[in-house]
């Protein structure tokens, strides 16, 4: 007999060394960018428009954020939309022009070169349109539409525009003088002669509104969104808990893009509309909120692990972002150097309090498992084999969670009062929360080289057993 | 009840680092209705008193004289099956269901309310001591889509079906 109608047996995750290849990628971006910054904590003490805080700010969000998002949404979005990767393969090639994308930008940003670093972002912008592409399709397998997948969707778009609004904020800072002595039939001339009216237009804009409006598309577009989206699958599952208001949980995703679309204008165009644009976006998380307190309330797993304590503090922090979002985006608030830090601020909140922690405390979900069911999924039930919590050592947990926010902390005092060397030593335990989560993922990678596996059962060993002859009556009647 | 007694002695096998399990339950499913199975082991086989009590087998278990454990399976009489609450499940209609339709005999886990990956490997242990010829229900909270890769590699098939509560209930079966 046949059980009705069903899935079949055709979805699945992909294979675990493609999401631990961004993984392991990220990381070792996020320990360039730290080291660089206790090197040149001049870079968080000072006003943001200059060329190593758009490299730093550019390691961060390709090199660590984007490569991990990527990575992990592989991963993610099939096993949370209940179907499978579109290509495996195509996810291969986004990490090759990836990799050598955001490598060549941050270098090319910190030496000034914007032309450069147009080449470099072009080839990262391959890398994006081959993993929006594969997401995209992969969307369209999705059996039944949901929120998570709007969410989904909702950031592939933001995505792709902070992308474009980068590249045209590149060619707007290029010179085109030697478009004169290009042949008018090469297909390069044609080229050029694009870009030149990109930068023409971009021209229109003011630098410094232009940058903020395409950090916003990266930041609250992508990462926000992302965090927002997939923790309605995560939270749940991870608490054994459901989400409680599916018309709430809708409304906190459209809040985010409606309140986007109208900072991105307001923030490009220099509206006053900003005040009104950005309390739309705290609305949102507001709603947000009070959705995943209702989560939380209606777990069934009362106790928190520190994966989730990492996670859950991430997303406390969205608290102290919102005033000060809102407060930057007061209308008539003077430029001066103080407040010209706390933009500062806001941006090292949003790229290092809350998206960096909630995804370090994600990778404590997410890089056990891949591993553990690498490792051993194969071997359960014919042996005894680790549960995941063995894997990594809770004590270091606990000294990366507590290193991490007295980082923060200090950190951003260093920044508000405009103190380099505050700032370095907030860094500096930074690095030491780093360091502590290295050690723990190379625990839980040496699972990948070497499986820990003991016999099911033991055996007990007693002389009589051994001395004793043993009759064979495998099976026979009484 | 003078019931036969089937005797199975796996002390050699868990000596030797065989895993009895298969051995076991291919004897539970060669019992005869009237039948009870009576089994030898060194030690006393506690996770078995679960599984069988699903398919529906209370147990008498003693220490030998020798230092082993000896236990007697025999089924439970009707009426008293949902005293384990591990019944309740097995007991609705769509496993009942299933169980007269198929003719086999029907495990069946619940691995709803458990952190992932507990439900996988709750249902992927249920699945090594699947006997020939009979089906595992595995009920989850979430679409199982971890547990398909593994369930192919074992050489089973199986489908799954959303449930109106929103969980799922996923037929195992060998191929």
């Amino acid at each position: 007999m046949t059980p009705g109608a069903f899935g079949a047996f055709s979805p699945h995750a992909p294979n675990i060394v493609l999401p631990l290849r961004f993984v392991v990628t990220g990381l070792l971006a996020l320990f360039s960018g730290v080291i660089w910054l206790i090197v040149r904590p001049d870079i968080l003490a000072t006003y943001h428009y200059n060329q190593y805080v758009i490299a730093v700010t550019h390691l961060f969000v390709l090199g660590w954020i984007s490569t991990i998002v990527m990575g992990a949404m592989y991963q993610l979005v099939p096993v949370a939309l209940e179907t499978k990767l579109y290509s495996e393969r195509l996810a291969r090639w986004q990490f090759i022009f990836h990799l050598i994308g955001f490598v060549g930008m941050v270098w090319m940003f910190w030496t000034w070169n914007l032309k450069q670093v147009g080449h470099f972002g072009s080839v990262l912008t391959v890398g994006v349109a081959l993993f929006v592409y594969n997401i995209i399709r992969t969307l369209l397998r999705v059996p039944r539409w949901n929120f998570v997948a709007t969410g989904v969707a909702s950031a592939l778009s933001w995505l792709s525009l902070a992308v474009l609004a980068g590249l045209a904020i590149a060619a707007g800072k290029c010179s085109y003088d030697s478009e004169s002595a290009l042949l008018q039939a090469a297909p390069v001339s044609a080229l050029v002669h694009f870009l030149k009216s990109v930068a023409g237009y971009v021209a229109h804009f003011d630098a410094i509104s232009a940058m903020h409006a395409h950090a916003h598309l990266g930041s609250v577009g992508v990462f926000l969104m992302l965090i927002v989206g997939m923790s309605y699958k995560l939270l749940p599952m991870f608490t054994l808990s459901e989400v409680q208001n599916p018309r709430r949980a809708r409304a906190s995703i459209w809040l985010l893009n409606v309140g986007l679309l109208a900072s991105f204008l307001a923030v490009l165009f220099r509206s006053p509309l900003k005040f009104i644009s950005s309390l739309l976006i705290v609305a949102g998380l507001v709603v947000y909120g009070l959705e995943i307190l209702a989560i939380l309330r209606a777990r069934k797993r009362r106790a928190l692990d520190w994966g989730l304590r990492y996670f859950l503090t991430a997303l406390s922090l969205l608290v102290p972002l919102s005033f000060l979002a809102v407060l930057l985006a007061w209308p008539g608030l003077p430029l001066n150097v103080f407040t010209g830090q706390l933009e500062n601020l806001y941006g090292f909140l949003a790229f290092v309090g809350v998206v960096s922690f909630a995804i370090v405390g994600m990778l404590y979900k997410i890089i056990p498992f891949l591993v553990w069911y690498r490792s051993y999924s194969s071997k359960i039930g014919l042996a005894k084999v680790p549960s995941l919590a063995d894997l990594y050592s809770p004590g270091l947990q606990v000294a990366g969670y507590w290193s991490w926010l007295s980082g923060l902390v200090t950190t951003s005092l260093g920044i508000i009062l405009s103190q380099a060397m505050v700032a370095r030593v907030g860094c500096s335990l930074f690095l030491l929360s780093l360091i502590v989560l290295a050690v723990n993922v190379a625990k839980m990678l040496s699972h990948l080289a070497k499986p820990r596996v003991e016999p099911l059962l033991q055996v007990p060993k007693r002389a009589s057993e051994f001395q004793r002859p043993q009759p064979e009556i495998i099976p026979s009647r009484s | 009840m003078s019931n036969d007694t089937v005797t199975l002695d796996v002390r050699e096998d868990i000596r030797s680092g065989r895993e009895p399990f298969s051995k076991i339950m291919a004897a539970v499913a060669g019992l005869k209705a009237t039948q009870d199975l009576r089994l030898i082991a060194p030690f006393e086989p506690v996770p078995l008193f679960g599984i069988l009590s699903q398919q529906g087998f209370s147990h008498r278990s003693s220490p030998t004289s020798a230092g082993d454990f000896e236990v007697v399976f025999f089924r439970t009489p009707a009426g008293t099956m949902s005293a384990d609450p591990k019944m309740k499940g097995g007991s609705t209609p769509a496993a009942a269901g299933h169980a007269v339709c198929s003719g086999a005999p029907v495990i069946e886990v619940d691995a709803r309310g458990l952190e992932p990956p507990q439900p996988l490997v709750k249902v992927l242990e249920a699945l090594t001591n699947l006997p020939q010829g009979a089906r595992l229900l595995a009920r989850t909270d979430r679409r199982p889509m971890h547990l398909y890769a593994q369930i192919e590699e074992r050489g089973f098939k199986g489908e799954s079906e959303e449930q109106a509560d929103g969980s799922f209930v996923t037929y195992v079966e060998h191929r």
